[in-house]
């Protein structure tokens, strides 16, 4: 069977999973994960797949995603920029750092992304709070406390 | 050169020098690195000299404590798992998700072998073949650092079939969980770990009894298990390590209004004022104001002296420390704290569903200037309630800071009423 969002690595490292994990279902978050990564977005189309591929009802995936904070918000944008606004952040002073986000990238926070590059969510605790106020985009974990309009101009760069 | 992959720096301290001595430089990840710093000499120990009832044991005498929260004990735990029948099942929890806490990814990040010794260690110690990593979804260099050196592990012979040629056999597998807060509880991370929604189940049965596919399973915290090669290592010696009843090195993460915020590995015979202290002392001379235990607990000025133990009068938990400064507004921070619930609560139980909804509403209105007298009533109504009907951890601490406030800080709720902020931070 083709499949249009299953790409030969996915399938693979899915494959991989199935002679690690002891039950198909235990698969599923982390083909989610998989997915997610490649496409930074998680669509009903990639669920349906998914569900045909593993052999498990798509309402069983679908509840997984929606219940997960990590696929759940509809994202439309290559890069998912990440600020925590919990407490130890908060304090710190997230509140100018997402500003700032918004200043630089001309998105809003947690808004559909208007021109594909940059989606601003702000979320709980990433577990950084001694760099507070910490952020991540996409994978990257990085430090806020001594951050600038010109530094994060810098980092934002490197993400096109 | 080995490429490493790019974490910022945490600041860490460690007056012990056993959970955090290889924390200080990326190249520790390696498993040449941490045998030859006499890594993996506990298990070898373990499987040669001991036998499993006898590592057990050494953990209840250790008096070692869980040291995700809850501070159960962790000898008694596998005590329980090992009068039921295989297969067992051993499940790390590296699902730290409480505001404030960032320990076990140092432990994660930097040393991901004593990590996974001391997972072989307990395995070994409760007859477990199979093991799993939950760790969260918001780590993701960390699954990846860990997965790689569980492989370097599988190729040492540390992990997989027959360990250093022995017929004990056990394997782990890292779970990435997607970001939810509740599977931090141990019966809602197994029901996520089966492939579910993360929600918690009724207790008892416990996990020991029946968790993991309905198998005995124990769940113990990273840091309670980067304990386990320590205890086996040193034997007796480790109760030379801080406090009677509380041994052993504790990691406080400490974040906020201090000159140093970090990660401190210390013992448990200090005080909260020691810690700060310890910690650089509050940033740019400003006057203490209180403390946040993670989202659980709220201390003031007064509470100052208590010890960092496990005792029911000390500050127990994960040890996690937020630092507030006269500037910073209670209602404000509870406010936070309150949309962190709302927003984590998993939905099974009503009272936490809507009541944390209330909390935030009516924390809200003393924000706006609009609360009343009887909105404090409320509160309070709200916060033995919740609890009270509610099945897990969540619903139970979810309004504990808010009722320490309405102790300790009540000055501030009766100023907001008057719509006066004393922080300057709400009006």
């Amino acid at each position: 069977m083709e499949y249009t969002y299953l790409t030969p690595d996915i399938v693979n490292k899915i494959e991989e999973y199935k002679s690690e994990f002891l039950t198909k279902d235990q698969i599923i978050i982390q083909a989610l994960h998989l997915i997610y990564y490649k496409y930074r977005d998680l669509s009903l189309d990639h669920m349906l797949e998914l569900s045909n591929f593993l052999e498990v009802p798509l309402n069983q995936i679908e509840g997984i995603v929606t219940f997960y904070d990590m696929f759940r918000v509809k994202r439309n944008a290559r890069h998912h920029i990440r600020v925590c606004k919990n407490l130890p952040c908060h304090i710190m002073g997230c509140k100018k750092l997402i500003e700032l986000f918004e200043k630089l990238t001309g998105e809003e926070r947690n808004q559909e992304s208007k021109n594909g590059r940059f989606y601003i969510e702000t979320v709980e605790c990433i577990g950084a709070c001694s760099v507070a106020p910490a952020f991540m985009i996409d994978d990257d974990l990085y430090d806020g406390t001594k951050i600038t309009e010109e530094k994060l101009n810098e980092i934002l760069s490197k993400y096109t | 050169m080995k490429s490493y992959p790019n974490i910022p720096n945490f600041y860490t301290y460690s007056s012990v020098n056993l959970l955090l001595r290889r924390c200080k430089e990326p190249r520790t990840v390696d498993i040449e690195e941490y045998i030859t710093t006499g890594g993996y000499s506990a298990l070898k120990k373990a499987l040669n000299r001991f036998t499993p009832e006898d590592i057990i044991i050494l953990v209840e005498e250790s008096t070692l404590r869980g040291r995700g929260g809850a501070g159960f004990p962790t000898g008694r735990k596998w005590r329980f798992a090992i009068s039921n029948p295989k297969p067992r099942y051993l499940v790390c929890n590296a699902d730290e998700s409480e505001p404030g806490t960032f320990k076990d990814r140092i432990i994660i990040e930097r040393d991901p072998h004593l990590l996974i010794e001391g997972m072989v260690i307990s395995a070994y110690a409760i007859g477990a073949e199979r093991g799993f990593v939950y760790i969260r979804g918001e780590y993701p260099a960390g699954a990846k650092i860990l997965e790689n050196a569980i492989k370097e592990a599988r190729e040492r012979g540390f992990l997989g079939k027959n360990i250093l040629g022995t017929d004990f056999s056990f394997d782990i597998s890292v779970y990435r969980g997607a970001g939810a807060y509740i599977c931090g509880e141990e019966t809602a991370l197994i029901e996520s770990l089966e492939g579910k929604r993360g929600h918690p189940r009724l207790k008892p049965p416990y996990p020991v009894s029946e968790g993991l596919f309905g198998k005995p399973t124990v769940v113990n915290n990273v840091e309670t298990l980067a304990n386990i090669p320590i205890i086996v290592t040193y034997e007796s010696y480790y109760m030379n390590i801080g406090p009677a009843g509380y041994y052993g090195p504790k990691l406080f993460p400490i974040s906020g209004k201090v000159n140093k915020p970090g990660v401190y590995e210390l013992t448990m015979d200090i005080t909260l004022r020691e810690l700060i202290d310890i910690a650089g002392g509050m940033k740019d001379g400003k006057k203490f104001k209180a403390v946040f235990a993670g989202a659980l607990g709220l201390y003031s000025e007064r509470d100052l002296d208590i010890p960092m133990d496990y005792s029911p009068k000390g500050f127990g938990g994960t040890g996690t420390t937020i630092v507030l400064a006269e500037d910073d507004c209670i209602i404000d921070s509870l406010i936070v704290i309150a949309e962190f619930f709302h927003h984590e609560s998993c939905g099974k139980c009503t009272p936490c569903r809507i009541g944390t909804y209330e909390l935030l509403n009516i924390l809200k209105k003393f924000q706006e200037g609009t609360a009343t007298e009887k909105d404090l009533q409320y509160l309070e109504h709200l916060g033995r309630n919740i609890p009270v009907g509610s099945i897990c951890g969540l619903g139970y601490s979810a309004p504990n800071a808010l009722m320490d406030a309405l102790k300790k800080f009540k000055n501030e709720f009766l100023a907001h009423i008057n719509k006066q902020c004393p922080a300057g931070v709400c009006f």
